[in-house]
Protein backbone atom coordinates (compact mmCIF):
# COMPACT_ATOMS: atom_id res chain seq x y z
CA UNK A 1 0.00 0.00 0.00
CA UNK A 2 1.18 3.52 -0.72
CA UNK A 3 1.03 5.76 2.29
CA UNK A 4 1.73 9.45 2.03
CA UNK A 5 1.45 11.96 4.87
CA UNK A 6 -0.84 14.88 4.20
CA UNK A 7 -2.89 17.69 5.69
CA UNK A 8 -6.58 18.13 4.94
CA UNK A 9 -7.17 21.47 3.21
CA UNK A 10 -10.86 21.24 2.29
CA UNK A 11 -13.89 18.99 2.66
CA UNK A 12 -16.94 19.22 0.38
CA UNK A 13 -19.87 16.97 1.20
CA UNK A 14 -23.18 16.07 -0.39
CA UNK A 15 -25.32 13.51 1.41
CA UNK A 16 -22.96 10.75 2.58
CA UNK A 17 -20.26 11.45 0.02
CA UNK A 18 -17.34 13.80 0.50
CA UNK A 19 -14.49 15.03 -1.62
CA UNK A 20 -11.55 15.65 0.64
CA UNK A 21 -8.60 17.67 -0.61
CA UNK A 22 -5.33 16.77 1.03
CA UNK A 23 -2.06 18.63 0.64
CA UNK A 24 0.79 16.18 0.13
CA UNK A 25 4.01 18.13 -0.18
CA UNK A 26 3.46 20.55 -3.06
CA UNK A 27 0.60 18.58 -4.57
CA UNK A 28 -3.03 18.34 -3.63
CA UNK A 29 -4.74 14.98 -3.82
CA UNK A 30 -8.48 14.48 -3.67
CA UNK A 31 -10.09 11.48 -2.00
CA UNK A 32 -13.72 10.56 -2.57
CA UNK A 33 -15.18 8.99 0.56
CA UNK A 34 -18.53 7.63 1.73
CA UNK A 35 -18.06 9.54 4.94
CA UNK A 36 -18.66 13.06 6.18
CA UNK A 37 -17.30 15.19 9.02
CA UNK A 38 -20.37 14.04 10.95
CA UNK A 39 -19.59 10.32 10.68
CA UNK A 40 -15.81 10.82 10.80
CA UNK A 41 -14.92 13.86 12.91
CA UNK A 42 -11.28 13.81 11.77
CA UNK A 43 -12.42 15.06 8.34
CA UNK A 44 -11.65 18.66 9.10
CA UNK A 45 -9.32 21.12 7.42
CA UNK A 46 -5.96 21.28 9.18
CA UNK A 47 -5.95 17.66 10.39
CA UNK A 48 -3.06 15.36 9.58
CA UNK A 49 -3.99 12.23 7.66
CA UNK A 50 -2.35 9.38 5.81
CA UNK A 51 -3.29 9.10 2.17
CA UNK A 52 -3.57 5.40 1.34
CA UNK A 53 -3.92 3.66 -2.01
CA UNK A 54 -3.06 0.34 -3.54
CA UNK A 55 -0.05 0.08 -5.87
CA UNK A 56 -2.19 -1.59 -8.52
CA UNK A 57 -4.43 1.51 -8.67
CA UNK A 58 -1.61 3.81 -9.71
CA UNK A 59 -1.36 4.50 -13.46
CA UNK A 60 1.70 6.11 -14.96
CA UNK A 61 1.92 8.76 -17.63
CA UNK A 62 4.85 10.15 -19.55
CA UNK A 63 4.86 13.35 -21.64
CA UNK A 64 1.17 13.81 -20.89
CA UNK A 65 -0.68 16.41 -22.89
CA UNK A 66 -4.30 17.30 -23.35
CA UNK A 67 -6.99 17.39 -20.74
CA UNK A 68 -7.58 14.51 -18.34
CA UNK A 69 -10.47 13.92 -15.94
CA UNK A 70 -8.01 12.66 -13.38
CA UNK A 71 -6.90 15.42 -11.08
CA UNK A 72 -4.78 13.32 -8.79
CA UNK A 73 -1.46 13.68 -10.60
CA UNK A 74 1.86 13.39 -8.81
CA UNK A 75 5.12 14.31 -10.53
CA UNK A 76 7.93 11.92 -9.85
CA UNK A 77 11.10 10.34 -11.04
CA UNK A 78 11.50 6.63 -11.73
CA UNK A 79 13.82 5.31 -9.02
CA UNK A 80 13.54 1.60 -9.69
CA UNK A 81 11.86 -0.86 -12.04
CA UNK A 82 11.40 -4.52 -11.20
CA UNK A 83 10.05 -6.54 -14.09
CA UNK A 84 8.27 -9.87 -13.83
CA UNK A 85 6.89 -11.92 -16.68
CA UNK A 86 3.55 -10.11 -16.77
CA UNK A 87 3.86 -7.26 -14.32
CA UNK A 88 6.27 -4.50 -13.48
CA UNK A 89 6.75 -2.77 -10.16
CA UNK A 90 7.81 0.81 -10.67
CA UNK A 91 9.08 2.84 -7.73
CA UNK A 92 8.90 6.61 -8.00
CA UNK A 93 10.55 9.32 -5.97
CA UNK A 94 7.89 11.99 -5.51
CA UNK A 95 9.03 15.04 -3.58
CA UNK A 96 10.80 13.10 -0.85
CA UNK A 97 8.27 10.27 -0.75
CA UNK A 98 8.42 6.90 -2.40
CA UNK A 99 5.46 5.74 -4.37
CA UNK A 100 5.01 2.36 -6.00
CA UNK A 101 2.97 1.51 -9.07
CA UNK A 102 2.29 -2.00 -10.30
CA UNK A 103 1.39 -1.99 -13.99
CA UNK A 104 1.69 -4.59 -16.71
CA UNK A 105 5.12 -5.22 -18.12
CA UNK A 106 3.70 -4.44 -21.57
CA UNK A 107 2.60 -1.01 -20.40
CA UNK A 108 5.99 -0.32 -18.85
CA UNK A 109 7.67 -1.27 -22.13
CA UNK A 110 5.29 0.79 -24.22
CA UNK A 111 6.21 3.81 -22.08
CA UNK A 112 9.87 2.84 -22.50
CA UNK A 113 10.29 3.46 -18.81
CA UNK A 114 13.82 3.81 -17.51
CA UNK A 115 15.30 4.81 -14.19
CA UNK A 116 15.57 8.61 -14.05
CA UNK A 117 12.53 9.23 -16.29
CA UNK A 118 10.15 12.02 -15.30
CA UNK A 119 6.65 10.54 -15.05
CA UNK A 120 3.28 11.32 -13.56
CA UNK A 121 1.45 9.00 -11.18
CA UNK A 122 -2.32 9.07 -11.69
CA UNK A 123 -4.80 7.88 -9.08
CA UNK A 124 -8.57 8.08 -9.24
CA UNK A 125 -10.14 9.92 -6.30
CA UNK A 126 -12.37 6.96 -5.47
CA UNK A 127 -9.33 4.71 -5.00
CA UNK A 128 -7.86 6.85 -2.24
CA UNK A 129 -8.50 6.13 1.42
CA UNK A 130 -7.62 8.37 4.29
CA UNK A 131 -6.31 7.18 7.62
CA UNK A 132 -6.30 9.26 10.75
CA UNK A 133 -2.82 10.14 11.89
CA UNK A 134 -2.17 10.49 15.59
CA UNK A 135 1.46 11.52 15.28
CA UNK A 136 0.61 14.87 13.65
CA UNK A 137 3.62 14.58 11.35
CA UNK B 1 -25.16 -12.42 35.53
CA UNK B 2 -21.44 -12.95 35.93
CA UNK B 3 -19.39 -10.39 37.81
CA UNK B 4 -15.75 -11.04 38.30
CA UNK B 5 -12.77 -9.14 39.56
CA UNK B 6 -9.66 -10.99 40.47
CA UNK B 7 -5.97 -10.61 41.06
CA UNK B 8 -3.45 -13.36 41.20
CA UNK B 9 0.31 -13.54 40.97
CA UNK B 10 1.42 -16.05 38.38
CA UNK B 11 4.83 -17.57 37.90
CA UNK B 12 5.18 -17.98 34.17
CA UNK B 13 8.01 -18.85 31.80
CA UNK B 14 8.37 -15.12 31.19
CA UNK B 15 8.69 -14.31 34.87
CA UNK B 16 6.16 -13.14 37.41
CA UNK B 17 2.95 -11.73 36.00
CA UNK B 18 0.06 -10.29 37.94
CA UNK B 19 -3.26 -11.36 36.52
CA UNK B 20 -5.65 -8.49 37.05
CA UNK B 21 -9.02 -8.91 35.37
CA UNK B 22 -12.47 -7.45 35.74
CA UNK B 23 -15.37 -8.57 33.64
CA UNK B 24 -19.12 -8.79 33.51
CA UNK B 25 -21.42 -10.88 31.36
CA UNK B 26 -25.16 -10.77 30.92
CA UNK B 27 -27.28 -13.90 30.77
CA UNK B 28 -26.86 -15.67 27.46
CA UNK B 29 -23.79 -13.70 26.42
CA UNK B 30 -20.80 -15.33 24.77
CA UNK B 31 -17.59 -13.77 26.03
CA UNK B 32 -14.10 -14.62 24.85
CA UNK B 33 -10.76 -14.04 26.52
CA UNK B 34 -8.26 -13.56 23.75
CA UNK B 35 -4.50 -13.28 23.87
CA UNK B 36 -1.24 -15.16 23.64
CA UNK B 37 -0.98 -18.26 25.78
CA UNK B 38 0.69 -17.94 29.16
CA UNK B 39 -1.04 -14.74 30.21
CA UNK B 40 -3.52 -16.16 32.69
CA UNK B 41 -6.64 -16.68 30.59
CA UNK B 42 -6.95 -20.29 31.69
CA UNK B 43 -6.24 -19.27 35.29
CA UNK B 44 -9.21 -16.95 35.07
CA UNK B 45 -11.50 -19.85 34.08
CA UNK B 46 -10.02 -22.06 36.81
CA UNK B 47 -10.68 -19.36 39.41
CA UNK B 48 -14.33 -19.21 38.35
CA UNK B 49 -14.62 -23.00 38.56
CA UNK B 50 -12.97 -22.97 41.99
CA UNK B 51 -9.96 -25.00 40.86
CA UNK B 52 -7.54 -22.16 41.55
CA UNK B 53 -7.77 -19.62 44.33
CA UNK B 54 -7.37 -15.93 43.48
CA UNK B 55 -5.17 -13.78 45.74
CA UNK B 56 -7.83 -11.08 45.81
CA UNK B 57 -11.20 -10.54 44.29
CA UNK B 58 -14.82 -11.45 44.03
CA UNK B 59 -16.78 -13.80 41.77
CA UNK B 60 -20.57 -13.65 41.63
CA UNK B 61 -22.79 -15.69 39.33
CA UNK B 62 -26.51 -15.00 39.05
CA UNK B 63 -26.52 -13.06 42.31
CA UNK B 64 -24.76 -15.89 44.16
CA UNK B 65 -21.32 -15.13 45.58
CA UNK B 66 -18.89 -17.93 44.77
CA UNK B 67 -15.78 -16.21 45.99
CA UNK B 68 -15.12 -13.12 48.05
CA UNK B 69 -11.73 -12.73 49.64
CA UNK B 70 -12.70 -9.94 52.01
CA UNK B 71 -15.78 -11.80 53.24
CA UNK B 72 -13.96 -15.13 53.38
CA UNK B 73 -16.40 -16.80 50.98
CA UNK B 74 -15.05 -19.65 48.86
CA UNK B 75 -17.71 -22.07 47.57
CA UNK B 76 -16.12 -25.48 46.80
CA UNK B 77 -15.83 -26.41 43.11
CA UNK B 78 -18.44 -29.17 43.23
CA UNK B 79 -21.02 -26.64 44.41
CA UNK B 80 -20.28 -24.12 41.69
CA UNK B 81 -22.55 -24.89 38.78
CA UNK B 82 -20.15 -24.59 35.89
CA UNK B 83 -19.64 -26.76 32.84
CA UNK B 84 -15.98 -26.90 31.96
CA UNK B 85 -14.69 -28.06 28.59
CA UNK B 86 -10.96 -28.57 28.29
CA UNK B 87 -8.76 -28.67 25.23
CA UNK B 88 -7.85 -32.32 25.91
CA UNK B 89 -11.48 -33.44 26.51
CA UNK B 90 -10.62 -34.98 29.93
CA UNK B 91 -13.12 -37.84 29.61
CA UNK B 92 -12.96 -40.92 31.81
CA UNK B 93 -11.33 -43.51 29.52
CA UNK B 94 -12.81 -46.53 31.30
CA UNK B 95 -16.42 -45.30 31.12
CA UNK B 96 -18.75 -45.39 28.14
CA UNK B 97 -20.00 -42.15 26.63
CA UNK B 98 -23.29 -42.54 28.44
CA UNK B 99 -21.57 -43.23 31.78
CA UNK B 100 -19.30 -40.23 31.30
CA UNK B 101 -22.40 -38.09 31.00
CA UNK B 102 -24.32 -39.84 33.77
CA UNK B 103 -21.73 -39.21 36.48
CA UNK B 104 -21.84 -35.52 35.64
CA UNK B 105 -25.64 -35.27 35.95
CA UNK B 106 -26.90 -33.14 38.81
CA UNK B 107 -29.60 -35.76 39.40
CA UNK B 108 -28.28 -39.24 38.44
CA UNK B 109 -31.86 -40.39 37.69
CA UNK B 110 -32.46 -37.65 35.17
CA UNK B 111 -32.27 -40.09 32.23
CA UNK B 112 -34.53 -37.92 30.10
CA UNK B 113 -32.14 -35.01 30.19
CA UNK B 114 -29.29 -37.39 29.46
CA UNK B 115 -31.12 -38.65 26.36
CA UNK B 116 -31.88 -35.10 25.33
CA UNK B 117 -28.19 -34.23 25.51
CA UNK B 118 -27.19 -37.29 23.47
CA UNK B 119 -29.71 -36.29 20.81
CA UNK B 120 -28.78 -32.65 20.90
CA UNK B 121 -25.08 -33.33 20.46
CA UNK B 122 -25.77 -36.02 17.89
CA UNK B 123 -23.85 -38.69 19.83
CA UNK B 124 -26.74 -41.08 20.43
CA UNK B 125 -25.11 -43.87 18.37
CA UNK B 126 -21.90 -43.51 20.34
CA UNK B 127 -23.40 -43.91 23.81
CA UNK B 128 -21.93 -47.39 24.47
CA UNK B 129 -18.49 -46.62 23.06
CA UNK B 130 -15.40 -45.88 25.13
CA UNK B 131 -13.85 -42.43 24.58
CA UNK B 132 -10.59 -43.88 23.23
CA UNK B 133 -12.46 -45.37 20.27
CA UNK B 134 -13.79 -41.96 19.23
CA UNK B 135 -12.33 -39.29 16.96
CA UNK B 136 -11.17 -35.99 18.45
CA UNK B 137 -14.28 -34.19 17.22
CA UNK B 138 -16.56 -36.88 18.68
CA UNK B 139 -14.74 -36.78 22.01
CA UNK B 140 -15.16 -33.03 22.18
CA UNK B 141 -18.90 -33.40 21.48
CA UNK B 142 -19.08 -35.79 24.42
CA UNK B 143 -17.08 -33.39 26.59
CA UNK B 144 -19.48 -30.59 25.68
CA UNK B 145 -22.51 -32.77 26.47
CA UNK B 146 -20.91 -33.70 29.78
CA UNK B 147 -20.30 -30.06 30.63
CA UNK B 148 -24.00 -29.41 30.05
CA UNK B 149 -25.06 -32.46 32.08
CA UNK B 150 -24.64 -30.53 35.33
CA UNK B 151 -27.19 -28.00 34.08
CA UNK B 152 -24.55 -25.33 34.60
CA UNK B 153 -25.26 -21.66 35.04
CA UNK B 154 -22.03 -20.89 33.27
CA UNK B 155 -20.19 -22.68 30.49
CA UNK B 156 -16.39 -22.40 30.51
CA UNK B 157 -14.53 -23.37 27.35
CA UNK B 158 -10.75 -23.51 27.50
CA UNK B 159 -9.46 -23.54 23.90
CA UNK B 160 -11.95 -26.33 23.31
CA UNK B 161 -11.22 -26.83 19.63
CA UNK B 162 -7.53 -26.08 19.28
CA UNK B 163 -6.55 -29.77 19.07
CA UNK B 164 -8.88 -30.39 16.13
CA UNK B 165 -8.31 -30.06 12.40
CA UNK B 166 -9.73 -27.04 10.60
CA UNK B 167 -12.84 -28.64 9.17
CA UNK B 168 -13.86 -30.37 12.40
CA UNK B 169 -13.15 -27.17 14.27
CA UNK B 170 -15.52 -25.21 12.10
CA UNK B 171 -18.26 -27.81 12.42
CA UNK B 172 -17.93 -27.80 16.19
CA UNK B 173 -17.91 -24.01 16.31
CA UNK B 174 -21.34 -24.10 14.73
CA UNK B 175 -22.41 -26.79 17.23
CA UNK B 176 -21.20 -24.73 20.18
CA UNK B 177 -23.07 -21.71 18.90
CA UNK B 178 -26.26 -23.73 18.38
CA UNK B 179 -26.10 -25.27 21.87
CA UNK B 180 -25.18 -21.99 23.49
CA UNK B 181 -28.22 -20.31 21.91
CA UNK B 182 -30.47 -23.30 22.64
CA UNK B 183 -29.81 -23.09 26.38
CA UNK B 184 -29.14 -19.33 26.38
CA UNK B 185 -26.04 -20.33 28.27
CA UNK B 186 -23.74 -17.61 29.53
CA UNK B 187 -20.38 -18.70 28.14
CA UNK B 188 -16.80 -17.71 28.73
CA UNK B 189 -14.26 -19.06 26.26
CA UNK B 190 -10.50 -18.84 26.04
CA UNK B 191 -9.17 -18.75 22.50
CA UNK B 192 -6.32 -17.43 20.45
CA UNK B 193 -7.99 -18.23 17.14
CA UNK B 194 -9.19 -14.98 15.64
CA UNK B 195 -11.70 -16.64 13.30
CA UNK B 196 -13.20 -18.47 16.25
CA UNK B 197 -13.42 -15.30 18.31
CA UNK B 198 -15.26 -13.53 15.49
CA UNK B 199 -17.62 -16.40 14.80
CA UNK B 200 -18.64 -17.16 18.35
CA UNK B 201 -18.31 -14.21 20.66
CA UNK B 202 -20.64 -11.36 21.41
CA UNK B 203 -17.80 -9.64 23.19
CA UNK B 204 -14.10 -10.16 23.43
CA UNK B 205 -11.60 -9.16 26.09
CA UNK B 206 -8.01 -8.94 24.93
CA UNK B 207 -5.50 -9.82 27.62
CA UNK B 208 -1.81 -9.03 27.47
CA UNK B 209 0.64 -9.53 30.30
CA UNK B 210 -2.22 -10.37 32.67
CA UNK B 211 -4.12 -7.16 31.96
CA UNK B 212 -7.06 -6.18 29.82
CA UNK B 213 -5.86 -4.10 26.90
CA UNK B 214 -9.08 -3.96 24.88
CA UNK B 215 -12.69 -5.03 25.14
CA UNK B 216 -15.81 -4.79 23.03
CA UNK B 217 -17.46 -6.46 20.07
CA UNK B 218 -14.88 -8.33 17.97
CA UNK B 219 -15.34 -5.97 15.02
CA UNK B 220 -14.75 -2.97 17.26
CA UNK B 221 -11.72 -4.46 18.92
CA UNK B 222 -9.97 -5.92 15.90
CA UNK B 223 -11.19 -3.62 13.15
CA UNK B 224 -9.28 -0.38 12.93
CA UNK B 225 -12.08 2.15 12.82
CA UNK B 226 -9.87 5.09 12.09
CA UNK B 227 -9.54 4.46 8.42
CA UNK B 228 -12.03 5.50 5.79
CA UNK B 229 -12.31 2.20 3.84
CA UNK B 230 -15.80 0.78 4.06
CA UNK B 231 -14.96 -2.87 3.43
CA UNK B 232 -12.99 -4.04 6.37
CA UNK B 233 -12.41 -7.64 7.30
CA UNK B 234 -10.00 -9.21 9.70
CA UNK B 235 -8.58 -12.55 8.75
CA UNK B 236 -5.72 -14.93 9.13
CA UNK B 237 -2.99 -15.44 6.54
CA UNK B 238 -3.05 -19.09 5.48
CA UNK B 239 -0.57 -19.01 2.64
CA UNK B 240 1.78 -16.65 0.79
CA UNK B 241 2.73 -17.37 -2.81
CA UNK B 242 5.14 -15.20 -4.75
CA UNK B 243 3.72 -14.55 -8.22
CA UNK B 244 5.52 -12.40 -10.75
CA UNK B 245 6.53 -9.17 -8.93
CA UNK B 246 3.67 -9.46 -6.42
CA UNK B 247 2.37 -11.98 -3.88
CA UNK B 248 -0.90 -13.86 -3.69
CA UNK B 249 -2.16 -14.21 -0.14
CA UNK B 250 -4.79 -16.73 0.89
CA UNK B 251 -6.66 -15.28 3.82
CA UNK B 252 -9.25 -16.95 6.01
CA UNK B 253 -12.14 -14.60 6.70
CA UNK B 254 -14.93 -16.18 8.70
CA UNK B 255 -15.16 -19.60 7.11
CA UNK B 256 -14.11 -18.51 3.65
CA UNK B 257 -10.73 -18.25 2.07
CA UNK B 258 -10.18 -15.25 -0.17
CA UNK B 259 -7.20 -14.41 -2.32
CA UNK B 260 -5.64 -11.00 -2.29
CA UNK B 261 -2.71 -9.49 -4.15
CA UNK B 262 -0.04 -7.76 -2.08
CA UNK B 263 3.19 -6.06 -3.03
CA UNK B 264 6.66 -6.87 -1.73
CA UNK B 265 6.54 -3.80 0.47
CA UNK B 266 3.22 -4.80 2.04
CA UNK B 267 4.62 -8.28 2.71
CA UNK B 268 7.64 -7.06 4.63
CA UNK B 269 6.24 -7.81 8.07
CA UNK B 270 3.54 -10.32 7.19
CA UNK B 271 3.89 -14.06 7.74
CA UNK B 272 1.65 -17.11 7.57
CA UNK B 273 -0.49 -17.18 10.69
CA UNK B 274 -0.61 -13.41 11.09
CA UNK B 275 -3.88 -11.64 11.65
CA UNK B 276 -4.41 -9.02 8.97
CA UNK B 277 -7.00 -6.43 8.13
CA UNK B 278 -8.25 -6.15 4.57
CA UNK B 279 -9.61 -2.78 3.60
CA UNK B 280 -11.30 -1.73 0.42
CA UNK B 281 -13.43 1.20 -0.61
CA UNK B 282 -17.18 1.41 -0.92
CA UNK B 283 -16.66 2.35 -4.56
CA UNK B 284 -14.89 -0.84 -5.59
CA UNK B 285 -17.32 -3.74 -5.33
CA UNK B 286 -19.55 -4.58 -8.25
CA UNK B 287 -23.10 -5.29 -7.20
CA UNK B 288 -24.88 -8.22 -8.80
CA UNK B 289 -28.25 -9.65 -8.03
CA UNK B 290 -28.26 -13.22 -6.75
CA UNK B 291 -30.91 -15.75 -7.69
CA UNK B 292 -32.63 -16.77 -4.47
CA UNK B 293 -33.67 -20.09 -5.98
CA UNK B 294 -30.37 -21.39 -7.24
CA UNK B 295 -31.90 -24.83 -7.78
CA UNK B 296 -34.15 -23.42 -10.49
CA UNK B 297 -32.61 -22.85 -13.85
CA UNK B 298 -32.79 -19.26 -14.90
CA UNK B 299 -33.62 -18.56 -18.54
CA UNK B 300 -30.65 -18.12 -20.77
CA UNK B 301 -30.03 -14.59 -21.91
CA UNK B 302 -27.77 -15.29 -24.80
Amino acid sequence: MNRLPGIIVAVASEGDISLVDVAVGENTLTAMLVETAESAPYLEAGNAVSVLFKETEVSLGKDLRGRLSLRNRLQGEVADIRKGKLLAEVTLACGGHRLVSVITRRAAERLELAVGDRVEALIKANEIMLGERADGL
Amino acid sequence: MLELSLRKNLHTAEGNVTLDIELEAETGQFLTLFGRSGVGKTTCLRCIAGLTEPDHGRIAVGGEIWFDRTKGIDIPPQKRRVGFVFQDYALFPNLSVRENLRIALGDPKDERYLDELLELMDIRELERRLPTTLSGGQQQRVALARALARRPRLLLLDEPLSALDGETRQRLQNEILRIQRHFRMTTLMVSHDLGEVYRLSDRVIVIEGGRTVARGRPAEVFGNRRISGKFRFTGEVLAIEPNDVVFTLSILIGNRVVQVIATAQEMRDIQVGDAVMLVSKAFNPLVMKVDRNPGRLSPSRS
